[in-house]
């Protein structure tokens, strides 16, 4: 096993000792969603601006099941895949022929239409008051209400999703999407049917936004108009650059950040979007590259220091 | 018309540019609220409405110096990333400045109450709005075609190596650029406050509108940007006549119809 | 037998014919060369060959087999593989990623796609590797492609066709910015390829091709003006008049 494995490993033990159990398996829902996003963003090179579209439909249907006819929470996990998978497959279609600017902004356009659809579909998603009232059934006898029991669950099923993602861009598929992200005419070229593979990365990147999203409907009991908006589409982005999106881990690294930071700037004043906004701003101009890199520049550094102490003696 | 006025401001900045502006929908917000502000402070609904745009103006002017330049060589995703950031901070900062709740602002007296157009009973400031925008959109479209100024932005658009290659400034021309799109988002902003009144979320849903604007007219088709604008305004006020709730996600679901059929967009080259 | 063949192929970009009615034959087991001065329409025949675009008129004919029209990803798979004028690589991918990439397209089956680690393919890798021993680039296999020289990156772009196990190999300028010596060994890895595949290259500098072609195709303002063997072309008149001669000032 790795070295990345173990400390994987170690911070899902460690984690819920430190921070709140539900903070904690925030940051697990979390780097699930990067995980996918960042298949499209890491490894395709596919800026996506708008994958709370798979996250916020997931979470709508698999939480209005849920409250309606509480439903096992397996088929609620699996419902959530779909619904994510299926809603990518539709916006993916409209979006991956397009490239560059004209593909983020065609990804956002659609974010808002699913938005705006949740916005005004107040019956069934409750608008702006947020989609209440989602329980979380026990499952073999296990009673999920308790937090600690649903933290265990949450980081399985993120074990599983990183197991999952590291197969896929392990497997030709994660090196044909690669190819496809250095140099997309030659991967034409040399036999690739590009559009077809962008969408297949689109559909597993809304898989995992999927999953993600109903594991954030259980979490909080509701699904508030939030998860299908635009700022957290950016969210996840702004997280997956911080940790690093050349990287497997890198979203990882990228949800601990991201949720740390909204949660101590949320506690500091009411208006911590504003502090965020200052965050991402100061991010993009001095510390591009993100964490993996500032990491790595700083081993380099060390390295060459060591290395001049060595001649000096 | 507003729309067409929007997407305008956008088209030229992505066009000029290259880079996504999401805080667009922000400063479209900014200029009703500095219109709001200067009414109060000069006493003036005229003197306002010229001075709030020119204030966004100036802050575009700011925001591309400070934060747009360094990052022309970054990529689109932390380009997004900042204008991204930039629009929460502006988005948080009207309800840091101006509050959580919205305003309503009066149109000017001599605006207010309606016209009798024979087979319609329209409001006096829409009919103004509406010959405004007109202008607007006119006077922007004349200036790129027939100034010289207008011509290297056109050229800005089509091919900024040859623009660099003739002597020409490209920074500057990239921060006119931006400073003319916030322009336009600003007294679009300006003008929609006495209909719509203010609020903090309005820049955001702005935003999208713009977005698709630009997309249906064709990225840095300023022609295409007015034509779209037009078309989504009257697709949307039909909606609102039979289905009211549903007249913003029309919008969307008529870009995706567009774009099912054709998609490279309306008008779109590239 | 003919192996590649085209009819009265035109393609039209606007009022700028690209490419007027070009009938070509290529015999299997050949090197062909067309060769003509820049902006003669050559490379835009080997886009409409390979499927980069359609043609506006005219018919592409492979192994008897109808392909105009066909997406370039399908006339991959049918074994029609070309380099680029212009180094067209995947810069961040090693090497032998890179030669990997072509192979495992062409590869008979893509079962596990998703699921099989990547490494798990050993007919595939080995190909790869064969490609860049082709082109003498083994020992660098593990380096990224981005780091490597000018004139390894055009071995590379050779070797990323190569690992197709293509059955027509299209070369546009494999010699395109070269320095005289690199150029040498260009040319001598054409000719030790010549045989092993049927070779369709395009050049426009004349010794290059004099000494390799079986059979040389003239192009001059999108058509073709003569064909034959190389001493024919330099006997023919009209190509002295139109092509050689201001070769030879040059």
């Amino acid at each position: 096993m790795s070295r990345a494995w173990l400390a994987v490993l170690a911070a899902v033990v460690v984690l819920p000792l430190t921070v709140r159990h539900a903070i904690a398996t925030e940051i697990w829902i979390f780097a699930i969603f990067g995980l996918g996003l960042n298949l499209l963003l890491g490894y395709t090179g596919l800026l996506s601006f708008g994958q709370s579209t798979f996250f916020g439909s997931a979470a709508y249907v698999a939480g209005y099941l849920l409250k309606q006819y509480a439903i096992n929470v397996f088929v609620a996990l699996a419902i959530g895949v779909v619904v994510g998978a299926v809603s990518a497959a539709l916006v993916g279609y409209l979006c991956v022929q397009r490239s560059g600017l004209y593909f983020i902004m065609l990804t956002f356009a659609l974010n808002q239409m699913f938005y705006f659809i949740a916005y005004q579909w107040t019956t069934v998603t409750g608008g702006e008051d947020g989609m209440p009232g989602i329980g979380r059934p026990a499952l073999l006898g296990v009673d999920f209400r308790n937090p600690l029991a649903y933290y265990v669950f949450v980081a399985a099923l993120f074990l599983l999703s990183l197991w999952i993602m590291k197969r896929i861009v392990e497997s030709p598929l994660g090196k044909i999407l690669q190819a496809i992200r250095e140099n997309d005419v030659r991967a034409e070229a040399v036999g690739y049917d590009v559009p077809s593979f962008k969408l297949l990365a689109f559909i597993i990147g809304g898989g995992f936004s999927g999953l993600a999203g109903v594991l954030y409907a259980m979490l909080f009991g509701i699904v508030p108009l939030e998860a299908i908006g635009f700022v957290f589409s950016g969210n996840v982005v702004f997280a997956t650059l911080i940790g690093g999106s050349g990287s497997l881990y890198g979203p990882i690294i990228g949800s601990f950040v991201f949720i740390w930071l909204s949660e101590s700037v949320s506690v500091v004043w009411e208006r911590w979007p504003l502090l965020l906004g200052v965050a991402f701003v100061i991010v993009v101009l001095f510390f591009r590259g993100g964490c993996v890199e500032a990491w790595a520049r700083f081993w380099s550094w060390r390295e060459r220091r060591r290395a001049l102490e060595g001649i000096a003696q | 018309m507003l729309y067409a006025l929007m997407g305008l401001g956008l088209s030229l900045i992505t066009g000029v540019l290259n880079i996504p502006n999401f805080a667009h929908g922000a400063l479209f917000a900014v200029g009703a609220y500095f219109l709001f502000s200067a009414i109060h402070v000069v006493g003036n609904f005229w003197l306002a409405l010229v001075l709030a745009p020119v204030g966004v103006a100036l802050l575009g002017l700011a925001i591309e110096y400070a934060g747009i330049r360094p990052l022309y060589a970054a990529g689109h995703d932390y380009q997004l990333l900042f204008t991204f950031g930039l629009s929460l901070i502006l988005g948080e900062g009207i309800i840091v400045v101006w509050g959580p709740i919205g305003f309503s602002q009066l149109p000017p007296s001599i605006l207010r109450g309606g016209l009798d157009l024979g087979f319609i009973f329209y409001p006096k400031y829409r009919l103004f709005v509406m010959v405004m925008a007109g202008l607007l959109v006119l006077s922007t479209w004349l200036f790129l075609e027939k100034t010289r100024y207008g011509a290297i932005m056109r050229a800005g658009i089509e091919n900024k190596e040859m623009v660099s290659l003739l002597g020409i400034d490209i920074h500057r021309l990239f921060t006119a650029a931006f400073a003319l799109g916030a322009y336009l988002a600003g007294i679009a902003g300006a003008l929609t406050a006495p209909i719509r009144g203010l609020s903090p979320s309005m820049g955001v849903d702005m935003l999208g509108i713009a977005f698709v604007v630009v997309a249906l007219g064709g990225l840095g088709n300023l022609l295409g940007a007015i034509a779209a604008g037009l078309i989504i305004g009257v697709a949307q006020a039909v909606v609102a006549l039979y289905w009211t709730e549903a007249s913003v996600a029309v919008i969307f679901a008529v870009m995706a119809a567009i774009l099912l059929v054709r998609p490279q967009g309306l008008f779109g080259i590239r | 037998m003919a192996l590649l063949q085209t009819e009265t192929l035109t393609k039209a970009f606007g009022a700028l014919t690209a490419v007027n009615g070009v009938t070509l034959e290529v015999q299997a087991g050949t090197l062909h060369s067309i060769i003509g001065p820049n902006g003669a329409g050559k490379t835009t025949l080997f886009n409409l060959l390979t499927g980069q675009f359609p043609p506006t008129s005219g018919r592409i004919v492979f192994d008897g087999r109808d392909i105009t029209g066909t997406p370039a990803h399908r006339i991959a798979h049918l074994g029609l593989a070309r380099s680029f004028q212009r180094t067209n690589v995947f810069p961040a991918l090693s090497l032998l990623d890179n030669a990997w990439i072509a192979a495992f397209a062409r590869g008979r089956s893509w079962r596990g796609l998703v699921w099989r680690r990547s490494d798990g393919y050993a007919e595939v890798a080995e190909r790869a590797r064969a490609a860049l021993a082709d082109v003498g680039l083994a020992d660098k296999a593990d380096q990224p492609a981005r780091e490597i020289s000018h004139g390894e990156q055009r071995q590379l772009e050779l070797a990323i066709a190569l690992a197709a196990a293509p059955r027509v190999l299209l070369l546009d300028e494999p010699a395109a910015g070269l320095s005289p010596d690199e150029m040498q060994k260009m040319v001598a890895l054409v000719r030790g390829l010549k045989g092993r595949y049927t070779i369709v290259l395009i050049e426009h500098k004349m010794d290059i091709i004099m000494g390799v072609s079986d059979r040389v195709s003239v192009m001059h303002f999108g058509s073709l003006i003569a064909e034959g063997t190389p001493a024919e072309i330099q006997r023919n008149p009209e190509v002295r008049r139109a092509y050689l001669g201001g070769m030879v000032a040059e």
